[in-house]
């Protein structure tokens, strides 16, 4: 008779016959059976994935799929402010906004504090007005204005009317399913299938996969003619594997992404072989509050009202940062405030309400206790436990700078906010910054091609474009600057794909 | 030995019953119960159902229809929203074994008073 002991060793025995399973599956094409044949596999439905099979059903793939691992299309492409930095378009034209392609490289590399990829940063924002174009046709409508963002020596970010990355994802899904691009939820993406002489013939996928039910559906074999392309996005919303790369991102540190920004595909292809690059530089959002779950409405409203609002330490009254430095200085400006025994003391975005009321996010973060409204300094003073007199004083200095056009505290560029002075009554959110975006991926070369760190050449029949992909942007990304960039890698693996 | 199987049955079968038994379930389902775990399972009793199965008796434009908001809250329509439209699958959000949250909630702090089973 079969005790609980033995039962238990039967099934620890098996889990260790399990772990010891390779990662990849290497075989002669001759011996796998497929499921399922695609001329273009994808994996991911997020701006890189949709905006490859939208790019190869134009240039005439017949038979494209995307498979999406959660129940919903998207991914972290979905939840965002639905920004987009271009250089050179029509817009800026129309509002005279002088750009170009080799600005926006020169601002990116600057906050890629010399380890972002010059070549392909040129690459991609040489495509942008393409991908703005590309946008429109698939029936993404922005607004009339540009926005700011920070570390930006030009005003590029175009939004969609949405202000959320749903406003190109929705459009860009429909548009790939009209060319016949079949599109599929609840499959997972769980390894490559490689052949002796290394190129990637195909992938295995869990098929009605649930997500945190990893046995969930059952395995199949796809065969890709073409290749594969991996766009599955970063990792920050996987806890350990983030901890140990950043011990200081544990899981008391919120994210922004979506419940699924878990790493499979970058695991998978590293796996593979794939060169690893930059894997620790994980930025978090110095937008983000702490007063809701995920993005919500409060990224928002800070972007909005960064460029003419001050943000305020509680224990001194005083600024503290640039509030539209490069995200990454922001972010460990705002983590430091701490109060006396060492715990967040999240600092204070203090707008003025005549300026936020021109954007909808006004009405979001104070609909859901996200901000709130005061009528004077001495209200917020008294609400937040902050020293009075300093605070004022901070105040009036900064009227003093926006009426000067001059801040020589912390040299933020004041064109961005000629005018608008910060008076009651005001609108205050709490800032702490959120895990965002993995900076690090594996290694692709301007074709899209994944490169392996064994040869430092391309790995045959895989591609990766987006998140997924690593030292892009070196230590920091700017705002608005992935959205393009997981675009432009997505349409750039898809003419890749096409001639291959 | 025969008796001794007819008895691993009878447990087995009590242990099976116990178990579906001990699931939470919704009221309002009751009549579905009735009918079999089958009339839900229709990937077999051990996988979830697939995202069609609800739709054997509900209608998602209908449920859109039903959770309509206005105005600037029109988009947070659960069954119709700004980023997902209608396509979030039953399962995303309600769970009939377990309790689950809309998806939403991971970003946003709506109020949906009227969804049941909610974590909390």
């Amino acid at each position: 008779m079969q005790t609980r002991r033995s039962f238990i060793k039967l099934g620890a025995g098996a889990a260790a016959i399990g772990a010891l399973a390779p990662l990849t599956v290497i075989a002669n094409s001759s011996d796998i059976k497929w499921d399922e044949e695609h001329e273009i596999v994808i994996v991911g439905s997020g701006f890189a994935g949709l905006a490859a099979a939208v790019e190869a059903g134009k240039l005439g793939a017949k038979d494209i799929v995307v498979f999406e691992k959660l129940g919903v299309y998207g991914g972290n492409s979905t939840l965002n402010a639905g920004q987009a930095c271009f250089a050179n378009t029509d817009l800026q034209k129309q509002l005279g906004i002088e750009d170009s392609a080799e600005l926006m490289v020169q601002d990116q590399l600057k906050s890629g504090r010399g380890y972002a990829s010059e070549e392909l940063l040129k690459h991609s924002a040489e495509l942008g007005p393409y991908i703005y174009q590309f946008t429109k046709d698939c029936g993404c409508v922005y607004r009339d204005h540009i926005i700011n963002t920070g570390g930006t020596s030009a005003t590029r970010s175009h939004q969609v009317v949405e202000r959320s990355g749903a406003g190109f994802i929705r459009p860009m899904l429909k548009t790939a399913r009209s060319y016949g691009v079949k599109t599929k939820i609840r499959h997972k993406f769980e390894q490559l299938i490689t052949a002796k002489d290394g190129r990637v013939l195909g992938i295995q996928i869990r098929k009605g996969y649930h997500f945190e039910h990893e046995d969930s559906g059952k395995l199949i074999n796809v065969k890709a003619e073409k290749g594969v392309l991996i766009a599955t996005g970063g990792f920050g919303a996987n806890v350990s594997f983030r901890q140990a790369l950043d011990p200081n991102l544990g899981a008391d540190v919120g994210c922004t992404n979506a419940r699924g920004a878990t790493g499979d595909g970058l695991i998978a292809m590293l796996a593979e072989g794939a060169m690893p690059v930059h894997l620790s530089f994980i930025q978090s959002g110095p937008w983000a509050s702490p007063d809701e779950g995920g993005f919500g409405y409060g990224a928002g409203f800070s972007l909005y009202n960064f460029p003419h609002s001050v943000a305020i330490d509680r224990s001194t009254g005083q600024r503290f940062m640039n509030e539209t430095a490069d995200r990454k200085t922001r972010a460990d400006l705002e983590v430091q405030r701490r109060d006396k025994d060492g715990k967040p003391n999240p600092a204070l975005l203090i707008a003025p309400k005549h300026e936020a009321t021109k954007d909808p996010s006004m009405a979001n973060v104070l609909r859901y206790d996200v901000a709130w409204e005061f009528d004077s300094v001495e209200a917020i003073a008294k609400h937040f436990d902050v020293p009075l007199n300093p605070l004022k004083q901070q105040i009036d200095d900064w009227n003093k700078y926006v009426k000067d056009g001059e801040d020589p505290q912390f040299g933020k560029r004041m064109n961005m906010s000629s005018g608008i002075y910060l008076t009651a009554p005001f609108i205050v959110q709490r800032l702490w910054p959120k895990v965002h975006y993995c900076q690090g991926g594996i290694q692709i070369n301007a074709k899209a091609e994944v490169i392996a760190a064994k040869t430092g050449e391309k790995i045959p029949g895989l591609y990766a474009a987006g998140e997924v992909s690593g030292g892009v942007h070196g230590v920091s990304r700017l705002g608005g600057c992935s959205t393009p960039e997981c675009m432009a890698f997505g349409v750039t693996a898809a003419r890749s794909l096409m001639k291959a | 030995m025969k008796k001794f199987n007819t008895l691993l049955v009878l447990v087995l079968g009590a242990c099976l019953a116990m178990s579906v038994q001990a699931r939470e379930k919704r009221d309002y389902h009751e009549m579905v119960y009735d009918s079999g775990c089958k009339t839900c399972h229709d990937q077999g009793l051990k996988a979830f159902p697939s995202d069609d199965s609800c739709l054997q008796c509900h209608d998602i434009a209908e449920l859109a229809e039903q959770t309509k908001r206005e105005g600037h809250d029109a988009l947070q329509n659960p069954h119709d929203s700004m980023h997902y439209g209608q396509e979030a699958p039953c399962m995303e959000c309600h769970g009939e074994h377990t309790p689950k949250k809309a998806i939403c909630m991971d970003c946003h702090n709506f109020k949906y008073p009227k969804f049941k089973y909610e974590h909390q």
